[in-house]
């Protein structure tokens, strides 16, 4: 909660400011007025928490400007594009993940911690480089582009960690 | 008295002094800004009157009130006294303020404006952050972060109105300069000495630095002010109980211990010498203004997220500057910060002295653009013009 208002975190960014202290910047969302702000706060800054239901689901179809997911029981849920968050990067036909819930209303999804993609484009290997350390960009099916080791190739299944959007290893 | 009709009449600045001078040297630099160019009546929270004493030696270290320099200083005591929160509001490097003094401004009509003055950073990030807002988590009060800073889109640095044009007069002033180094005790050094200042965190690579001075072809005068290097200075010449007023010749080097140097007096020292070694924020930006060839040490952090915002210094600085320079800045800042191989990076950075200096006053005039007090000024004026309006349209 800020003030009265409830938000939802849609992207934070965390920098080490100075003496040891550190700021994070966020993108949040009025969960009642829809509007969405940058904001900045001091990392120890304290926030009380809203309560939210979460249900497990798989995505369904893309309705613009709604992705639309689906329970066990047939319902469906329908979220904002701009409430997706990073999601939107790795979102795949019957994919399963957890929409989140506020007073009965879908605000955003979480997908799992990591998640598998297949590399569709990437420059060629370095040859002989196997040490993971030297990294180079490759595009994933939903075009998201992120940083992979060099010795990386296309059709390569890689692992993903979906909270940092880095690439973990080669699955 | 303020000059513009939306200008704040006053302002409370808050400074918790962690450790060292770096805290209450910004806010004591930005409080005799407001009051003395800018006409605010201000008052500085600080919770250490001992190390402002250090920086204004008329600061009285019991006196819970007082009148110093045009500015209202009061100890930051806890639990902290009713106060009538001011117009514009500074929280220096996310001091935390007093519940209470949160609680009154919360309850004000027309709110005061609310800012946490960051931590100085050459990095890119602090752009994006600059002058975003904060709103409180449970109170209707906004606070805004505002980032110091060497480009255009941040806050700037704190310049006084009048100080280029002093730092000039001085340097064209030999009286004026004869003054400065009767004050600490000295003639006026011959114009082939090398004329250094030293203000450092305790630092391992000392010794090869005076090793390099020593054993080099230019004579050295080395200036330390008292503070936390000085026992090792001690120690290189043998010395157990160094003090102000010691010297100690060896080979080319002379070094000077001088009494702690408060802030009006250190440009003096950083004007007549010919490279400053600064340290931490506000004798790092002092440098800046002195237009001399500097090295800066930076307050160490931990898991050395310092060395990030170093090198972020360097490249800026050095985007503009020759490649043997820029690598005679980069292996001698690097080699003082991580406290090894200053003798073999000193001769380098020597030989570029004349070309650092004339880049050095072309970065000053550079920075001179974007002032820090004017801009927190400007950025209140908008905040309260937003409000007058959000209130109109109600």
């Amino acid at each position: 909660m800020v003030g009265t208002d409830p938000m939802v975190v849609l992207k934070a960014d965390y920098s080490r400011s100075g003496r040891n202290g550190s700021v994070v910047k966020m993108k949040m969302k009025n969960l009642l007025t829809e509007s969405a702000k940058e904001t900045v706060y001091s990392a120890d800054d304290k926030f009380e928490q809203i309560m939210l239901d979460r249900k497990e689901v798989t995505y369904s179809y893309f309705a613009d400007p709604m992705y639309v997911f689906m329970d066990s029981e047939y319902n469906q849920y329908e979220i904002e594009a701009e409430s997706m968050g990073d999601a939107i990067n790795y979102i795949e036909d019957g994919m399963p993940c957890e929409v989140v819930f506020y007073n009965d209303k879908a605000i955003s999804v979480e997908l799992p911690n990591t998640i598998v993609r297949e590399v569709i484009y990437t420059e060629p290997s370095v040859r002989g480089d196997t040490s993971g350390k030297v990294m180079k960009p490759a595009k994933i099916s939903t075009g998201f582009e992120l940083a992979v080791a060099a010795f990386i190739e296309i059709g390569d299944k890689i692992e993903i960690d979906t909270r940092t959007n880095e690439f973990r290893k080669r699955a | 008295m303020p000059n513009k009709p939306d200008m704040p009449r006053n302002c409370d600045i808050f400074c918790n002094v962690i450790d060292n001078y770096g805290d209450i040297g910004v806010c004591w630099r930005l409080a005799r800004q407001f009051a003395n160019q800018h006409g605010l009546a201000v008052r500085l929270w600080v919770d250490d009157l001992a190390s402002l004493a250090k920086l204004c030696p008329e600061a009285d270290v019991t006196a819970g009130q007082q009148q110093c320099g045009g500015v209202e200083v009061d100890l930051w005591r806890k639990p902290f006294p009713e106060a009538q929160p001011a117009e514009l509001v500074i929280e220096a490097f996310a001091c935390k303020l007093p519940d209470n003094y949160i609680e009154a401004m919360a309850a004000q009509v027309r709110k005061s404006v609310w800012i946490n003055l960051e931590y100085l950073s050459a990095e890119e990030w602090v752009e994006s952050h600059h002058r975003l807002s904060s709103p409180h988590p449970s109170l209707p009060l906004i606070k805004y972060f505002f980032f110091p800073g060497f480009t255009p889109k941040t806050g700037g640095l704190l310049l006084e109105r009048d100080l280029l044009a002093r730092r000039d007069a001085f340097l064209k002033d030999a009286k004026q300069q004869q003054a400065f180094w009767r004050s600490v005790g000295m003639e006026m050094p011959a114009a082939e000495i090398l004329k250094v200042s030293l203000f450092s965190y305790e630092n391992a690579a000392l010794p090869g630095f005076f090793d390099a001075w020593v054993n080099g072809t230019q004579p050295v005068l080395c200036l330390v002010p008292e503070g936390s290097i000085l026992t090792q200075v001690g120690q290189y010449f043998g010395d157990p109980a160094p003090q102000a007023g010691s010297d100690y010749l060896r080979g080319q080097l002379h070094v000077r211990v001088l009494p702690f140097v408060e802030q009006q007096r250190y440009d003096l020292l950083l004007w007549a010498c010919d490279v400053n070694f600064v340290r931490g924020e506000d004798s790092f930006v002092r440098a800046q203004w002195a237009g001399k060839p500097f090295v800066w040490q930076i307050y160490p952090q931990h898991d050395r997220v310092h060395l990030k915002k170093l090198e972020a210094f360097l490249i800026l600085y050095g985007k503009q500057l020759g490649q043997p320079a820029s690598l005679a800045v980069q292996d001698l800042w690097l080699a003082w910060n991580m406290e090894s191989g200053a003798e073999k990076a000193w001769p380098p950075f020597a030989a570029e002295l004349n070309g650092l200096n004339r880049y050095a006053q072309d970065w000053t005039r550079q920075l001179a653009e974007n002032n820090l007090a004017l801009n927190l000024l400007d950025f209140c004026r908008e905040i309260g013009r937003m409000r007058a309006l959000e209130i109109e349209g109600q």
